[in-house]
């Protein structure tokens, strides 16, 4: 840590982790209820459990790139932030926020509006800790009076992201249209501004970890979120096909959307280049674990599952099947969950004033728990969502009788899902037990020298610079 | 290439599709009314898509291929399955499925008559929406609609009426598969009709019956057009003495057509 207020990244990384638990406990909840019968019917029915776990999976990976950014922006900017109050009043209401949210759905206090359930007064309330938000990180680059296109990117993703968080606040009458508006929230988040996000974090991870130079590396950047826009702004219309649209979303979402993977297809062969030149040899191996396995999964969920169902003449038969969760699991897993838990990786070690860089042996299964049981689970859904295709789309079999034929695919979902589940509660168990409980040790060992810190903030530059 | 060149690379090329795609927008804002024939989105059926949100329904079901996947699609809902029968399974949907036999069961919202009322004007609306034809074929909630063995569909389908009633059978709409099975003894949401012929003799013996038609052929066409006639007795085909099953056969099919279900159904015995 080279400058004392990077420290409140930590409290939004103990809350996107301590969300990211619970989205695992409603992750498996709902996949039970795919096997039935449900005991919990009339108390915890399918529709709120979905919608918990999908939001939570929001709101703590938000949390998480805040986090990072706070972290990020002064070493980048080489100044303190602008307002570290700020920062943790922001950390406070947002997650009151979310847990009013959480529990507001239990309750049935929700809009019903897929990914943006949140109740219109919780939505200005986003809007609110947001722009207090990016005042925050402007604030501390205008005072710094630099920048590097590394932060430049992240936040040109997060400024973006709130910009494209407005049409939310909008009602249409036609249902069509309000789907419509809708994707340019959920769509241009996830494969548009968010992909910033990642890129300008991987950027920032590989300049670190690699010490490549970052000249070389900035260039590239460029071109990746180029690649990026390029694809994904007309490859919305990849979720216009069958909605009630003009037919010219057709050919236009089966170009556009095709050419999707090559943004997280660049950001593999980035990552490639940048350790095949450097070698692996940066001491906190699983951060550089986490990075790879961001450039991979990415590639290969967001990417390549993306691209087997993105063409119109192959979606008439797959929308709305569980061909759907196989690409958005791993697709999320792999660009945005394993993005910010690389960087928190990462900090960790001089958040909390730990010497070295070594990670424990728990963390390492929690990565290996996560990777393997998040395949399994997109095999499962993948193997499903087949099945469905064929029997109920085409052979015309009964929703309700195709889905007791793939009762199979659910018991290996839930396998699966819980060794993923297993692996998140290894990397919880050693942020919060491991790596937390040594900062408080270290913090202890200050007070008892009279606040003399244990290890002078190192003055020389970091790799890269 | 510089970093200077890869900057101006990303901000072109971003711009220049930024503008594309809000063109787009623009055209299709214009295009929409007609192709959701926005002009009978009633405020009856503003109320069933406030239903509709209020309830959470997209986080089981998909509509329009958009939502969870834990539910039936509901695009085509209304044409399949008809008012009467809606009406009777949002009251309570334990009467029609078990969680025991289809392993999921939609809970008791507790929707009021003019909620249940507003929410089927909703979805009535949202199937007449022109989204390119999809689904390519109809997504059915239970049954089968599974074609025969190829080798077992009459060659000339073009003019024979059973074939072509068979093909009508199977289709959405009027979407009768999706209610009636042909296989015997296999209920979905209406009688089987595996054994029509047998069933349209008890029918017309039985003293409840008392409507017009003398033989098979008329009766099993009556019950097409005017369903509530003559009630099947089963758990889940009426309610207060009303079939379930949509009264608008007679002014949504021709005549013609009328004629090749009734030539298809007489074809079962």
């Amino acid at each position: 840590m080279r400058y004392k207020s990077q420290r409140v990244a930590y409290p939004y990384f103990a809350v996107a982790l301590l969300l990211y638990g619970l989205q695992m406990v409603l992750g498996l909840l709902s996949a039970a209820k795919y096997l039935g019968p449900d005991p919990l019917l009339h108390i915890l029915p399918f529709d709120v459990t979905k919608e918990m776990h999908t939001n939570l999976l929001i709101v703590w990976v938000l949390t998480g790139f805040m986090g990072a950014a706070y972290y990020l922006v002064p070493e980048e900017s080489r100044t303190e932030l602008y307002s570290e109050k700020l920062a943790y009043v922001q950390i406070v209401v947002w997650t009151l926020m979310g847990l009013t949210a959480v529990i507001g759905y239990f309750f049935g206090w929700t809009t019903g509006n897929k990914l943006l359930e949140q109740p219109y007064p919780l939505k200005l309330v986003i809007v609110a800790v947001m722009l207090l938000f990016l005042f925050n990180i402007l604030m501390t680059i205008k005072k710094a009076g630099r920048w590097t296109t590394t932060e430049g990117v992240l936040v040109g993703g997060l400024v973006a992201s709130a910009v494209l968080y407005l049409p939310a606040l909008g009602s249409w009458d036609n249902y069509t249209m309000a789907v419509f508006y809708r994707w340019w929230t959920v769509h241009l988040w996830v494969e548009g501004v968010w992909e910033l996000i990642q890129g300008g974090m991987l950027a920032f991870l590989l300049i670190r970890l690699s010490g490549v130079d970052r000249e070389a590396m900035e260039k590239w950047l460029y071109v990746i979120v180029g690649l990026t826009f390029i694809s994904g702004i007309l490859g919305t219309a990849h979720h216009y096909f069958w909605i009630g649209v003009p037919s010219y979303w057709l050919p236009v979402g089966d170009i556009f959307s095709a050419m999707e993977p090559l943004s997280f297809l660049g950001m593999a062969i980035y990552a490639y280049f940048a350790l095949r030149r450097s070698g692996f040899s940066h001491p906190n191996q699983l951060a550089l674990h986490w990075t790879i396995g961001s450039a991979v999964y990415s590639a290969l969920g967001a990417g390549v599952l993306g691209l087997a169902h993105t063409f119109a003449s192959v979606n008439k038969w797959t929308h709305g099947t569980l061909i759907t969760p196989m690409h958005g699991h791993m697709a999320f897993f792999g660009a945005y969950v394993m993005i910010v838990l690389a960087v928190i990786t990462y900090a960790m070690p001089s958040l909390t004033g730990r010497k070295d860089d070594r990670q424990s042996a728990v963390a390492m299964w929690g990565f290996w728990l996560q990777v393997g049981g998040m395949f399994g689970m997109t095999m499962a859904f993948a193997a499903g969502g087949v099945a469905q295709v064929y029997l109920e789309r085409i052979m015309g079999m009964g929703y309700l009788d195709t889905q007791s034929k793939i009762r199979i695919h659910f018991v290996i979902l839930i396998v699966t899902g819980s060794i993923f589940a297993t692996g998140v509660g290894l990397y919880l168990w050693d942020f919060f037990f491991i790596q937390s409980r040594h900062a408080l040790r270290v913090m202890r060992e200050q007070r008892e020298r009279g606040g003399v810190p244990v290890e002078a903030p190192s003055a020389a530059p970091a790799p890269g610079e | 290439m510089t970093k200077r060149q890869t900057r101006l690379f990303f901000f072109i090329s971003t711009g220049l599709f930024v503008l594309v795609f809000l063109g787009l927008t623009v055209d299709t804002t214009k295009q929409v009314a007609s192709l959701t024939h926005s002009d009978t989105i009633t405020p009856q059926v503003k109320a069933g898509d406030h239903v509709w949100h209020k309830y959470n329904c997209i986080n089981c079901h998909t509509l329009l291929g958009e939502g969870a996947y834990y539910a039936p699609d509901l695009t085509k809902i209304a044409k399949q399955r008809g008012a009467a029968y809606l009406t009777q399974f949002l009251k309570d949907p334990s009467r029609f499925y078990s969680e025991e036999r289809d392993r999921r069961l939609m809970p008791t919202l507790g929707l009021s008559n003019q909620e249940i009322s507003d929410v089927i004007a909703f979805l009535g609306w949202v199937s007449n929406i022109d989204n390119q034809g999809w689904p390519p074929r109809p997504i059915l909630v239970s049954g089968s609609a599974a074609p025969q063995p190829v080798g077992e569909r009459p060659v000339a389908a073009s003019t024979d009426p059973v074939a072509l009633g068979e093909a009508l059978f199977r289709s959405s709409p009027p979407g009768c598969s999706g209610c009636h099975s042909i296989a015997p003894d296999v209920r979905i949401v209406g009688p089987s009709l595996a054994n029509m012929k047998q069933l349209a003799e008890e029918a017309l013996k039985s003293p409840k019956y008392g409507g017009e038609a003398k033989d098979v052929e008329a009766y099993i066409r009556e019950s097409i057009v005017n369903p509530s006639i003559y009630i099947v007795p089963g758990p889940t085909y009426s309610a207060g003495g009303m079939s379930l099953m949509p009264d608008d056969f007679g002014k949504t099919l021709t005549d013609k057509q009328i004629n090749d279900l009734v030539a298809y159904l007489m074809s079962l015995e």
